[in-house]
């Protein structure tokens, strides 16, 4: 057999498995639509469940999602992007740094039912969240802050030390030098980190079990030590101990293509930020 | 203008002024010698020294910048003529001095107007100083058109130059108490004729230089 | 004026200078040449102290700048940096417009007067020869412009904070023969305010733009003297071997 002869089986082999791998994804996507597309309206979207969640709406899932969303990305955005610059730009390469950097890899490959756990005991009994969006968003949290983590020091990485050294050989401090020059140029990667934790979070179920998910709780929370439920979980319940299971599958369609809804759309809105950010900053 | 260009143009201005020495030495040569004026014969002598300073000084700037710039093509024919001009107009310096030591020893003034005016020695000078002075026009402006005209004087010179061999021959016949004074002037006349060579030499290296052609030894390219 | 007395310089062991005495004068060209790794960039950075951004580095010897020890105790090394200016040998502009780079180093100084910062602004692009090419578009983007350009505005960049010594890192070595010799024309112009000390692979250009050139090697001052004499007539073999390309 010639070259040319197997290069080209080998090329239509990949491309083959490439656009299996695209049309498995869209065949998901589109049996997720066409069964959930049909229950999903206005209606849907904001009243709370009825009658043993066979009817109604999924507003108080989609509001506790939400919060957990914004919980854990405030309570672990801050601390990964800080642990990170100090891990790449202050802390040099000594054995802290290389403990620090297993031990987050580490973290990152624990369950995350093992998270819940964890997060029922600390936050939960001994910080005396209670079940609650707080201890959640927590628990959320620790379970993404290694991700953000990583991509952050992988962000600033990227950047070359051309520009740290130009800025210190102006005068400026290190904090002056990562404020105003390195920050900016590694902003767009690290809305990606944002990205993946963002969708990590909202379809976690594991974490939420044990630490804020309500099985049914037809009312908005008021504060962050309330309950609230959660789409994923919501999803759980209603596929496999709801009152009728028959009765709530299309309701359950309809949570799942919310769900992917609310990823997807975070995620377009975070590639828009991106994309935003990159433009100004843009590296040669 | 960029500070390579000048330092080219330094080089330039130092060539003019040697240019000029050499050029008035001559003048004061020759009218020391037709007027036999030993004063203004022992300025030419004092004044060599300056003739060898600038050589100095252009050979010495002419490797520097050799050495610095790294010339190439119509910059490095430039300094490399240059190099070749100023020892060029060093030796013709060497032969007005030599000229003027004819004036100071004072031993053949009294030549007969008649013998000077016979050899032509005006026009000889005279062709020699229009030859260092259009040749000097030439580098100045970068313009070659005159060079046939200058290399002609040089063939004129030479002829001259035949001729008083003969001439002189005759008198030194004639009268043999004026052999001395006849070899010293055929000597003077040698000295004369080399100048006229110089000339054409330095003419050859403005072609080199402007035109990028080798005219020496007959050689046309 | 600048005195190197008896540096040696170490990257954890590997010896790096070894004894080097050197003195520069004030509002002059000097060049260091030698093969790579020979230190001359090594030495370049001591005198705005950037080899302290290394690990596991030691000094000894004292080197003065204007007579101060800039490695005593009492020195602020971001003092010293802006009295101290580099360029690097890529271009390297921030993020930032052509204006807001400029301006870096004193924003970062603390230099809060609006008027000021824009007057020093195009007093250092016109230094640095690029004011024509840019003044229209001081907003735009600095990675807008072409490599030479983006050298020449780093150079503003750091004459924006008015050192007495610029150090330039190899500033030319990646730009093409029209920008290296508007580098090289500038650094020409800017000696009779500043003290430049270059670092250089390139020996013409060395030549071309120096007053004083200091051969390395190994770690070793070989010869240090007027940059005429050094390409002219060097006193030791191993520089005319180097320069002539004989080297080795």
């Amino acid at each position: 057999m010639n070259k040319r002869l197997k290069q080209k089986i080998a090329f239509a082999v990949f491309r083959i498995l490439g656009l299996m791998v695209v049309g498995i994804l869209f065949w998901i996507l589109g049996f997720i639509l066409y069964n959930g597309i049909g229950v999903v309206n206005w209606e849907f979207l904001i009243t709370a469940p009825k009658e043993g969640m066979t009817a109604g709406g999924i507003l108080p899932a989609i509001v506790g999602t939400l919060c957990l969303i914004a919980g854990s990305v405030i309570f672990a955005f801050p601390i990964g992007v800080m642990s990170a610059i100090y891990m790449n730009e202050y802390a040099g390469n000594g054995w802290i740094v290389r403990f620090i950097r297993i031990m987050t890899n580490n973290l990152g490959s624990i369950p995350s039912i093992v998270f819940g756990l964890f997060g029922m005991a600390l936050f939960v009994n001994t910080l005396k969240f209670g079940d609650s969006i707080l201890a959640g968003s927590c628990t959320l949290g620790l379970l993404v802050l290694p991700l953000i983590i990583r991509t952050t020091e992988e962000a600033l990485k990227a950047i070359p030390d051309s520009f740290r050294t130009g800025s210190l050989a102006l005068g400026a401090s290190k904090l002056q030098t990562i404020r105003r020059v390195i920050l900016p140029i590694a902003f767009p990667n690290i809305i990606t980190g944002l990205i993946l934790s963002i969708g990590r979070v909202s379809g976690e179920t594991a974490p939420i079990l044990f630490t804020v998910a309500a099985y049914f709780l037809p009312k908005l929370p008021n504060s962050i030590f309330d309950q609230v439920m959660a789409l994923p979980y919501h999803l759980y319940v209603i596929a496999t101990s709801g009152t009728d299971i028959e009765a709530s599958r299309p309701i359950a369609y309809g949570t799942a293509l919310v769900l992917i809804a609310i990823v997807l759309l975070m995620n377009l809105l975070a590639t828009i930020l991106r994309r935003y950010f990159g433009r100004k900053v843009k590296i040669n | 203008m960029k500070h390579t260009e000048k330092e080219l143009q330094e080089l330039k201005e130092e060539i003019n002024q040697m240019w000029k020495l050499v050029l008035s030495q001559l003048e004061k040569a020759k009218q020391s010698f037709l007027s036999s004026d030993i004063e203004l014969a022992m300025e030419i002598a004092s004044r060599e020294k300056r003739v060898d300073a600038f050589e100095l000084k252009i050979d010495s700037d002419c490797e520097n910048y050799i050495a610095l710039y790294s010339p190439v093509a119509i910059d490095l024919r430039l300094v490399l003529s240059l190099i070749k001009i100023s020892s060029t107009l060093e030796r013709i310096g060497d032969f007005a001095e030599g000229i003027a030591r004819h004036v100071i020893d004072d031993d053949c003034n009294k030549i007969s107007s008649q013998v000077i005016e016979e050899l032509q020695l005006e026009n000889i000078f005279d062709s020699l100083i229009s030859m260092l002075s259009d040749s000097f026009v030439a580098l100045e402006s970068e313009n070659t058109k005159v060079v046939g005209k200058i290399l002609a004087k040089d063939d004129e010179i030479d002829t001259l130059y035949h001729n008083s061999l003969d001439i002189l021959t005759n008198y030194m016949q004639s009268e043999p108490s004026f052999i001395r004074c006849g070899l010293k002037l055929m000597l003077l006349i040698r000295k004369l004729e080399r100048i006229g060579d110089h000339c054409s030499n330095i003419v050859e290296e403005i072609v080199f230089y402007v035109d990028a052609k080798v005219l020496k030894h007959g050689i046309k390219k | 004026m600048i005195q190197a007395k008896d540096i040696n310089f170490y990257y954890g062991d590997f010896h790096a200078l070894k004894s080097i005495d050197m003195e520069i004068e004030t509002n002059t060209v000097t060049a260091f040449i030698g093969p790579s790794g020979c230190g001359k960039s090594t030495f370049l950075r001591l005198f705005n102290r950037m080899n302290e951004l290394i690990d596991n580095t030691r000094l000894t010897g004292e080197c003065l700048i204007d007579g101060q020890n800039i490695y005593h105790k009492s020195v602020q090394v971001d003092e010293l940096r802006k009295k101290v200016g580099m360029v690097f040998q890529k271009p390297n502009p921030f993020p930032k417009s052509i204006f807001e780079n400029v301006a870096y180093g004193l924003r970062v100084n603390d230099i809060r007067d609006k008027s000021y910062i824009t007057q020093r602004v195009e007093e250092s692009l016109k230094a640095a020869a690029l004011w024509d090419e840019v003044k229209d578009k001081l907003k735009k983007s600095a990675f807008e412009l072409s490599g030479g350009q983006q050298q020449r505005l780093c150079i503003a960049r750091a004459l924006a904070i008015s050192p007495s010594v610029l150090l330039m890192d190899e500033p030319a070595s990646a730009l093409d023969p029209i920008s290296t010799s508007k580098i090289e024309e500038l650094i020409h112009s800017l000696k009779k305010d500043y003290t430049i000390v270059i670092v250089t692979h390139n020996m013409q250009q060395a030549a071309r733009v120096s007053d004083k050139t200091g051969f390395f090697m190994l770690g070793e001052l070989i010869e240090y003297d007027d940059t005429k004499k050094i390409f002219l007539k060097p006193e030791k073999e191993q520089t005319q071997n180097y320069i002539t390309g004989r080297f080795g």
